[in-house]
């Protein structure tokens, strides 16, 4: 191309330049198998792909088809968004745009100023544009094509003390955005912004003020320093409209004594509407915690038989140690069952779902042994189902804590408001599994040992391929038969896993993709065995 | 030799203090400080290059005066026994040699400036400028805080030796036989990515590449000096310095984009 041509180009240039594709409301509901576009792959949060060129009988031949090194990257947590083949990944302050066939890079984004804290967990996508939240609480939208800043919203003041590592939830021309830490007494809420203009629709504030149902469950003035934040992404019901949203500790952590009552909206999940965010229902899974068991783990969205009644169910491996399945359009409580062996907080649940306690462990000064862990049962990284085996797999953890407690004093701008913490009980030192639960019953099905590996973070992914992949502390990432829990494959990334995989396939080829410590690492089939 | 370096290194900062304590500072520098950090700062010999745009260089006021004043630790370098007035305007000096363009005055009118721009200039059909524009050539919404007022300038009057990473005009032929034009975003022996100037991303093997030509030129014009007057080319130079993100907290000297 001579300068002469490189003009005419110029010159021919069209005002708007023409659409990359888009993702639109009904591409996020279809959820096409090629593509991963939101933050678990399906608003139901099963996490279940439907590709299956990779499958039991072949992923003996699975393959690292490439790593993207991530600069000054350490333990990612991002879940990667993929669109027609683009990847986009994120880390605090940073966004990347990948081949997604190559990994090579596509473009970078970096927000000012970059502060340093919290993870990021990942972006999402609507539109052209690219959505993600930032260490200074910030939602920012960029272009998808380039990396351009459009526009940023407001979340919080960085200076309170918030942060936003959730990965944004794009719903119809609304972005669903939650908002961190609780473990600082700052209040939490759940936030819609205009996909378009970053313009705030809603906001739903998860700890009641005063006047509204619920702010009765704080003690005193308790409410007003209370935690219960919102981050990690949800799950949402295209035909109820509904988004499903965990909610976080309250605090002080570890203190009760000065939040009594059972401290609503904290450890529930709470549904919305999602137009105008009003509670439709809410169900809390442990009432005046203090043991920091955030309820924000992953809510998957399940149609199926319930003792004979098909119904539309929302179940949760909640980091409390139970096991949770709910009637979704209620709120009303089906079932309950620990999915851990070693749990003695409480000795079941009541016939509403409440926790029968045990009063003496609550944390102490002198330390009380607790199980599960403050760290949970389980944690941020997803769970998934796979409707071909009727299996709900959670990557979780056994073991204990020693919790105890002591006199804090809320202080502002974003200073731990705990009340002290937890350590591992050396007597009861923690192991990672992945198990398969039966769907209606929690009853665990088989369990995968992961073997020297105890610290949590790696989520899971289901495959119609009859897959299901984990990973490790170790760096391990393995494919295990869903039926069996059997592993069939495994690769060594090197470092520790703290993310959730994904799958996507791009002229014909499936990818596997996870991000492991500071590499985002793709593996396919390669040649033959692709066919 | 060193009334060479000055007449090689003319006074470039466009320091956002007094201009007069920076030539002050900059009289001071040369005499003391350029056996090791070289003259106006660039060369760096036994010293670092204190111009150059580097994570680890000091940058407050404060620590570059107590390491003037004081010296540092485990290093060659050695405390000043000039007095603090004196070090004062060196480190003004030294600070006005990296300052960016949002940091420096600046001489012509940014809303003519924005008129050509959009207009006589038809730059923003490549560019973006906050959230507005082409997406052909680089986002220029933080701009000034990423390059001086000269750099600027240059990159509308001075032809550049090499096209910036991600901007490389190609006409790529597929096996297919089709053809696409655009700019490589990246590209190794095994695949290359590019935005056609449809603003539409590829994602091509080199299997399905039959011939690649690259243009020696970027698309980015650079004869401003002759298409525009001198009064427009100073609006819109003034313009472009003051297209900087807003940030809540201290600026980061060194963030930049990465493509």
């Amino acid at each position: 191309m001579n300068r002469r041509s490189a003009l005419k180009l110029l010159s021919s240039l069209p005002a708007a330049a023409a659409a990359q594709a888009e993702v639109t409301y009904d591409d996020l509901r279809k959820a096409d198998p090629k593509d991963w576009l939101t933050y678990q792959g399906n608003y139901n949060a099963q996490r279940h792909s439907l590709l299956k060129q990779v499958h039991t009988g072949n992923v003996a031949d699975l393959t690292a088809a490439w790593i993207y090194h991530v600069p000054n990257a350490n333990r990612l947590q991002c879940v990667p968004i993929v669109v027609d083949g683009v990847m986009y990944i994120s880390q605090p302050n940073e966004v990347y745009a990948l081949d997604g066939t190559t990994g090579r890079l596509i473009w970078s984004y970096n927000h000012e100023p970059a502060l340093q804290r919290g993870p990021n967990r990942g972006v999402a996508v609507y539109g052209n544009k690219v959505y993600v939240g930032t260490p200074d609480a910030y939602l920012v939208a960029l272009d998808a094509r380039t990396g351009s800043l459009l526009w940023k919203a407001k979340l919080a003041d960085a200076k309170d003390g918030y942060w936003a590592p959730v990965a944004p939830l794009a719903i119809k021309d609304k972005i669903i955005m939650g908002i961190a830490p609780g473990d600082h007494g700052l209040n939490g809420w759940l936030d819609a912004y205009s996909a378009e203009t970053g313009e705030r629709l809603w906001r739903w504030h998860s700890i009641p003020r005063p006047g509204e149902p619920g702010n009765e469950t704080w003690a005193g003035d308790s409410w007003k320093t209370a935690g219960g934040d919102t981050w990690l992404t949800g799950s949402y019901d295209p035909e109820l409209n509904v988004v499903y949203w965990g909610i976080g500790n309250p605090a002080p952590d570890f203190d009760g004594d000065v939040r009594k009552g059972d401290n609503l909206y904290t450890e529930c999940m709470v549904a919305l509407d999602a137009d105008t965010g009003k509670l439709k229902w809410y169900f809390q899974y442990t009432p005046h915690d203090v043991h920091d068991w955030d309820a924000v783990e992953v809510p998957v969205l399940v149609d199926a038989d319930f003792k004979g009644r098909k119904r539309k169910l929302l179940v949760q491996a909640n980091r409390n140690g139970f096991y949770y399945v709910l009637d979704r359009v209620t709120g009303e409580f089906l079932h309950g069952s620990p999915f851990l062996k070693r749990l003695n907080w409480a000795t079941g649940l009541t016939k509403e779902g409440r926790p029968i306690r045990v009063k003496e462990v609550i944390p102490t000064t002198q330390g009380t042994r607790t199980c599960p862990a403050t760290a949970g049962a389980t944690n941020w990284h997803s769970p998934t189902y796979s409707p071909d085996t009727n299996l709900f797999y959670v990557a979780m953890m056994e073991g204990c804590g020693i919790n105890y407690k002591s006199r804090d004093t809320f202080r502002p701008g974003g200073m731990p408001y705990m009340a002290t913490g937890y350590v591992e009980d050396p007597e009861a030192p923690w192991q990672t599994y992945v198990r398969a639960l039966d769907l209606t019953t929690g009853a665990i099905q088989w369990e995968y040992k992961q073997v020297g590996s105890k610290r949590y973070g790696a989520g899971l992914i289901s495959t119609a391929g009859g897959l299901v992949f984990a990973g490790d502390d170790q760096g391990f990432f393995t494919a295990l038969d869903a039926r069996t829990g059997k592993p069939l494959w495994h690769f060594n990334t090197g470092q520790q896993i703290t993310a959730s995989p994904v799958s996507y396939s791009v002229k014909g080829k499936q990818y596997l993709s996870v991000a492991a410590g500071s590499n985002i690492v793709a593996f396919a089939l390669h040649g033959r065995a692709a066919k | 030799m060193r009334l060479a370096w000055l007449v090689l290194f003319p006074l470039l900062a466009f320091a956002q203090h007094d201009p007069a304590v920076v030539a002050q500072g900059r009289e001071l520098y040369n005499r003391s400080c350029t056996q090791c950090h070289g003259a106006d700062g660039t060369v760096g010999d036994r010293g670092p290059a204190l111009a150059a745009r580097r994570r680890y260089i000091r940058s407050s006021e404060e620590d570059l005066f107590n390491a003037i004043k004081n010296g540092i630790p485990g290093t060659g370098m050695p405390g000043s026994a000039l007095p603090p007035d004196d070090v004062r305007k060196i480190v003004t000096y030294i600070r006005s040699l990296r300052a960016t363009a949002i940091d420096a005055p600046i001489e012509g009118n940014t809303a003519k400036g924005e008129a050509i721009f959009n207009g006589k200039g038809r730059c923003r059909d490549c560019h973006m400028v906050n959230g507005q524009g082409g997406i052909i050539g680089p986002d220029l919404s933080n701009i000034a805080a990423e390059r001086s007022i000269k750099a600027i300038h240059e990159g509308l009057t001075v032809p550049r030796p090499h096209i910036p990473t991600g901007f490389q005009p190609v006409r790529v032929v597929l096996q297919s036989g089709a053809e696409l034009r655009g700019i490589l975003k990246n590209e190794h022996n095994f695949s290359l990515q590019m935005l056609d100037m449809n603003g539409k991303l590829h994602l091509l093997s080199r299997d399905e590449v039959k011939e690649v030509e690259y243009d020696t030129q970027s698309l980015m014009p650079t004869n401003w000096a002759q298409r525009l007057t001198p009064e427009e080319l100073k609006d819109l130079v003034a313009f472009l310095s003051r297209q900087a993100r807003p940030v809540d907290g201290p600026r980061q000297p060194n963030a930049r984009r990465r493509r």
